[in-house]
């Protein structure tokens, strides 16, 4: 007696993939996920002319449908050479969003494989195909080695292939068997059994699951991570005739015993016909989830569960196992396949023990909760990740990730209200308002966040003709530290929304910003490489800057000197414009300050400047080390202390913004960001916090107005009295008291609260 | 001076890469909208910095309602050629018959071997090539009777069912520079697939290389215009004129134009990840290629 190895307990459909009327399938498999089935599944047989190919039509219907996880059922190896199999099964599992599962066989009708050019194997020599299949597709598939895969197969060879790429997900891989030596290799290999009830009747489960326990053990794993999956078929009638063939009741009757004795963990209904899969999703399943935990001394988990191997690498002082059930799916531990992928962010190296990622502002409310339980440990907030002054990763503490919230949506096109996630990129921003012939000032990088850059300020390529991005925004939804969901705008918690621009890292979570974009068309865009070899080159790229008509913006790059090359200033600037006289007019006056290596200027869309760059995952180490302040212009002194700095060997990137323009015409108090009088924002980076701090406190002192916290690492409190002038510092203050006085919010430049103030929202 | 006739195609040369994961998704569908015909794929089933490219074009099927999808070009020794053939037949029939075949005979062998393929020399892998267009043919020819048997030196179909056909005729585009291979273009190919960029002597090559299909097709009985010609192109737009296909809109249609009436190219496919290139291609530099080379066809036509 086996009993129930305690997995969620998950129900898919099993749907022909007729080609006579190609669009059935896909319509059953919608419909499948409308009925809220786990999973759709197709069988594979490539030598089978009425079907439609499996792993096309599994691709196809990854682009229909949203939710519902996808499996064939199972795949024909012996047709698919399982090297391309694990590369493909990787792509889709992308594709889906982490919505795939390999089920796969050992082949059966050889002679019809063999017809289609496939090589005739004994059935045994056909399950150690299979066998050295999985190896092969688990040896590309484990990127983190970083070794050529090789693999001497006497079936499927591998010598020096590239891994990758990683999937999305831990891909299952289940076996369809029957016989003893295909049940040990699912014992030995495998994530799970697919059997067919009919062949494989009740007796014969128990068996399998006897010796698949046996070949588990011997092999190492527990058995009960090794899921039980069983295709079933039957017929809904009136009364009971036999054995899934009767009322729903007498279904959930026969079913009862395959899930509590046998350990059936997913039932898939093997059927085409609309009215039985709507009746079983509706009327057995819900009863026999009942009866299953009515029978089970505790009810199953509702969650998928965490193999052995993943929860041997958990971090101390997590209650992982306290995760709220809306985000145990979707989080990521250290265990498991995507973490390499998110536990870093773009600059900075972690090791987070927890990464949650809410997908609803309810889910942000409950991620919170578990934040608020853990108030020892280091929390992130993260959206895209390129933060530098915010700690949107850690070592062995929180991160929340809203990169799944990520939606654009227009709201009026008349006023040009756009609601935006803050998971969105702004690449994909840009691309999204694009068609509408508008554009969102943001920063300069299409890779970043929406939820970082729009709470912070946001600098960007049309900073000087359409000003911030927080002066876009017209109204927010956030969750507060302890869990309420707001909205703030100018008529809505007023005082909260003047903070969120600026300084909203201090006061919660914004789950949605609605800002008023702009109408932007065609911009030209230049890209000069300039001889810096004359210190006075700042002083007249800053005065171009500034007497340029607003439809400029420009920035300004430069590293230390090289020995042996030419200093090179990398200037490029935007022109909002579509008129080749006009654009090239404005350019003139800033490609003239120096003598120039090289230039392109093209036409282009603010959508393609942005998207020159990758939002893919990052894999930042270390810490990131900047210095940034604002300054007026750029005088003859500035420009001395810059060359000095450049030239001291401790700054391997310098950085000028210009800002000004339509920055000015704000008021400084309308918001907590507050500099408004100044025309350009300088960074440095480097590699030494203290000679950096040394330098930079030495050079530029008396120079620079405020700072922008955005590109600011240095942790002395002085920091975040540059950040935010007195009297904005004391609303902050507090503000902080009434929205977040036990300081949650305290890992990007922590605002403390005004306890004189404290009073309760 | 070779037109060949043919309406002319214009289409998307996409990076299908891995990360991030929806680049190559979100770019089709743009192609898609802006009313592009065409958004193909390379295909380097080794490259892990790739999604799979069958995989990839079958997810972009779904999600496009308008554009004609192929690879550019497939790679045969990593894939099975009756599968492939029903895979080809299966996409043509879910997305309505806009799948093409854009194929090759491989390269890269080490790396194919690495996967677990079998390398084979230049000529063998035409030779493969040619057995395997031949196999994905009958394979289609769902109405011949009797089983497909194609009893080739590397591929070997014997009595295999045929079917399904798809749901309109999948053209064989075939991606070839060497005389063998543009023999075997004209012998058996729908479309002659290169791209400019690997042309050693740019686009003068076209001319004897389109003379060398041509005669291949002549001496099989065919008419040369059964071959398209396509070309992937790349460039970039520019204000103001500097070199073939660096310009204005304007100058890559007149470049575009030219490579039409004087080499016969019908349909250009344009290498480029930037959505604001793609869009100006379908918005501008399309109607007006369509427009100079209808002018010119009128011209000959009546002159």
């Amino acid at each position: 007696m086996s009993g129930n190895y305690g997995h969620r307990l998950e129900f898919g459909t099993f749907v022909t993939p007729t080609n006579a009327s190609p669009e059935t399938p896909v319509a059953l498999a919608r419909r499948s996920e409308e009925l809220g089935y786990d999973l759709v599944t197709f069988q594979d047989h490539p030598y089978q002319p009425a079907f439609l190919d499996t792993w096309t039509l599994l691709s196809w219907v990854a682009g229909r449908t949203e939710r519902i996880r996808l499996a064939a059922n199972v795949l024909n190896v012996p047709l698919r050479a399982p090297a391309v199999l694990a590369r493909s099964a990787a792509s889709l599992d992308l594709l889906s969003d982490g919505r795939l599962d390999l089920a796969l066989g050992a082949g059966a009708f050889w002679q019809a494989i063999e017809a289609m050019g496939g090589r005739r194997l004994t059935p045994r020599e056909s399950v150690d195909a299979l066998g050295e299949a999985i190896d092969v597709i688990r040896a590309l598939l484990a990127v983190d080695d970083p070794t050529p895969a090789s693999y001497p197969g006497e079936h499927h060879r591998l010598d020096g292939a590239e891994r990758g790429p990683l999937p999305a997900h831990h891909i299952p891989i289940w076996l369809g068997a029957r016989r003893p030596r295909m049940l040990r290799l699912v014992g030995a290999k495998a994530d799970g059994w697919l059997p067919t009830l009919g062949p494989v009747e009740p007796d014969a489960l128990r068996a399998g699951n006897k010796i698949i326990d046996e070949a588990a053990r011997e092999a190492g794993p527990d058995p009960a991570e090794i899921r039980r999956l069983l295709n079933i078929s039957g017929r809904f009638a009136p009364t009971r005739q036999g054995l899934l063939h009767g009322p729903a009741a007498s279904w959930v009757e026969d079913l009862l015993p395959l899930v509590v004795e046998d350990g059936v963990g997913t039932l898939i209904l093997m059927t085409d016909d609309d009215a039985t899969m709507t009746r079983f999703a509706q009327e057995v399943v819900p009863a026999l989830r009942e009866a299953v935990d009515r029978r089970l001394p505790a009810p199953l988990p509702t969650t998928a569960r965490r193999s052995v191997t993943v929860r041997a690498r958990r971090r101390p002082g997590i209650a992982y196992d306290e995760v709220p059930p809306s985000l145990v799916d979707s989080a990521v531990e250290p265990g498991d396949v995507g973490y390499s992928q998110v536990k870093s962010n773009y600059m900075r190296g972690g090791a987070p023990g927890l990464i949650l990622r809410p997908g609803t502002p309810a889910e942000v409310a409950d991620a919170l909760a578990f934040a608020r339980a853990h108030r020892d440990l280091p929390l992130g907030i993260r959206s895209g990740g390129h933060g530098i002054s915010g700690r949107s990763t850690n070592d062995g503490g929180l991160v929340i990730d809203v990169g799944r919230m990520n939606e654009i949506r227009v709201l009026d096109e008349a006023t040009r209200r756009v609601r935006i996630g803050p998971g969105a990129r702004w690449m994909q921003v840009a691309a999204a308002l694009a068609p509408y012939g508008w554009a969102l000032t943001s920063g300069d990088y299409g890779g970043v966040g929406v939820g970082g850059l729009a709470t912070a300020g946001g600098v960007g390529w049309l900073a000087r003709k359409h000003g911030l991005t927080i002066d876009h925004l017209r109204a927010v939804e956030l969750v507060l530290a302890d869990g309420t969901q707001v909205r703030a705008s100018d008529t809505e918690n007023p005082d909260l929304f003047w903070a969120v621009r600026g300084a909203g890292a201090n006061f919660g979570v914004v789950t949605a910003f609605e800002f008023e974009v702009d109408e932007v068309g065609p911009v030209g865009w230049a890209q000069f490489a300039l001889d810096a070899s004359d210190p006075e080159l700042l002083v007249r790229w800053g005065a171009a800057v500034e007497a340029a008509p607003r439809d400029l913006t420009s920035a300004l790059l430069m590293g230390p000197p090289r020995i042996g090359q030419p200093r090179v200033a990398q200037v490029m600037a935007m022109v909002d414009s579509d008129d080749p006289a006009t654009i090239v007019g404005q350019l003139q006056p800033v490609a003239d300050i120096a003598p120039g290596y090289d230039q392109q200027v093209v036409i282009t869309s603010y959508a393609s400047v942005m998207a020159n760059a990758s939002d893919g995952p990052h894999h930042g180490q270390g810490e990131p080390i900047s210095r940034t302040g604002f300054v007026e212009h750029l005088t003859p002194a500035f420009a001395a202390a810059a060359n000095r700095l450049l030239a001291s060997g401790v700054v391997y990137f310098f950085h000028i913004r210009s800002v000004g323009g339509a920055v000015t015409d704000v008021d400084p108090d309308a918001m907590a960001w507050s500099h408004r009088g100044v025309n350009f924002h300088v960074s440095a980076f480097g590699r030494h916090r203290g000679r950096l701090d040394a330098l930079w406190d030495d050079l530029f002192a008396g120079q620079l107005r405020g700072t922008y916290l955005s590109f600011e690492t240095d942790q002395r409190p002085e920091r975040l009295a540059d950040a935010f002038p007195p009297r904005t510092l004391a609303r902050l203050r507090e503000l902080k008291a009434r929205y977040d006085p036990d300081q949650l919010f305290r890992d990007n430049f922590a605002i403390t609260p005004d306890t004189a103030s404290r009073t309760t929202p | 001076m070779s037109d060949y006739g043919h309406d002319l195609l214009f289409g998307t040369f996409v990076t299908p890469t891995v990360q991030p994961v929806r680049h190559a998704v979100d770019l089709a569908v743009l192609a898609d909208r802006a009313g592009l015909d065409l958004v193909t794929f390379q295909d380097h089933p080794y490259q892990p910095r790739f999604h799979d490219t069958w995989t990839l074009l079958s997810y972009v099927a779904a999600r496009t309602e308008r554009v004609h999808l192929s690879g550019n070009v497939l790679n045969l020794p990593l894939r099975q050629p009756a599968v492939l053939a029903r895979s080809a037949a299966s996409l043509d029939l879910l997305s309505g018959g806009r799948f093409e075949l854009g194929i090759g005979a491989g390269a890269f062998w080490e790396a194919i071997e690495a996967m677990g393929g079998r390398r084979l020399a230049a000529g063998q892998a035409i030779t493969a090539l040619d057995e395997a267009i031949r196999i994905m043919r009958e394979v289609w020819a769902a109405d011949k009777p009797g089983g497909v048997r194609v009893d080739g030196e590397y591929y070997r179909v014997n009595g295999a069912k045929r079917g399904p056909a798809p749901a309109h005729q999948v053209n064989v585009w075939i991606g070839a520079y060497k005389p063998r291979m543009l023999r075997l273009t004209g012998r058996v190919g729908d479309g002659w697939l290169p791209s400019l960029q690997y042309l050693p002597g740019g686009p003068g090559d076209l001319a004897t290389m389109n003379e060398q299909i041509d005669e291949s097709a002549v001496a099989a009985g065919r008419e040369p215009a059964q071959i398209r010609r396509l070309l992937n192109v790349g460039g970039q737009f520019a204000p103001t004129g500097r070199s073939l296909l660096d310009g204005p809109p304007e100058q890559w249609a007149e470049d575009l134009a030219g490579l039409a009436l004087e080499h016969g190219v019908s349909a250009f496919i344009l290498g480029s990840d930037d959505p604001a290139a793609i869009e100006l291609f379908a918005a501008e530099v399309a109607p007006a290629t369509r427009e100079l080379v209808a002018e010119e066809r009128a011209r000959t036509a009546a002159g």
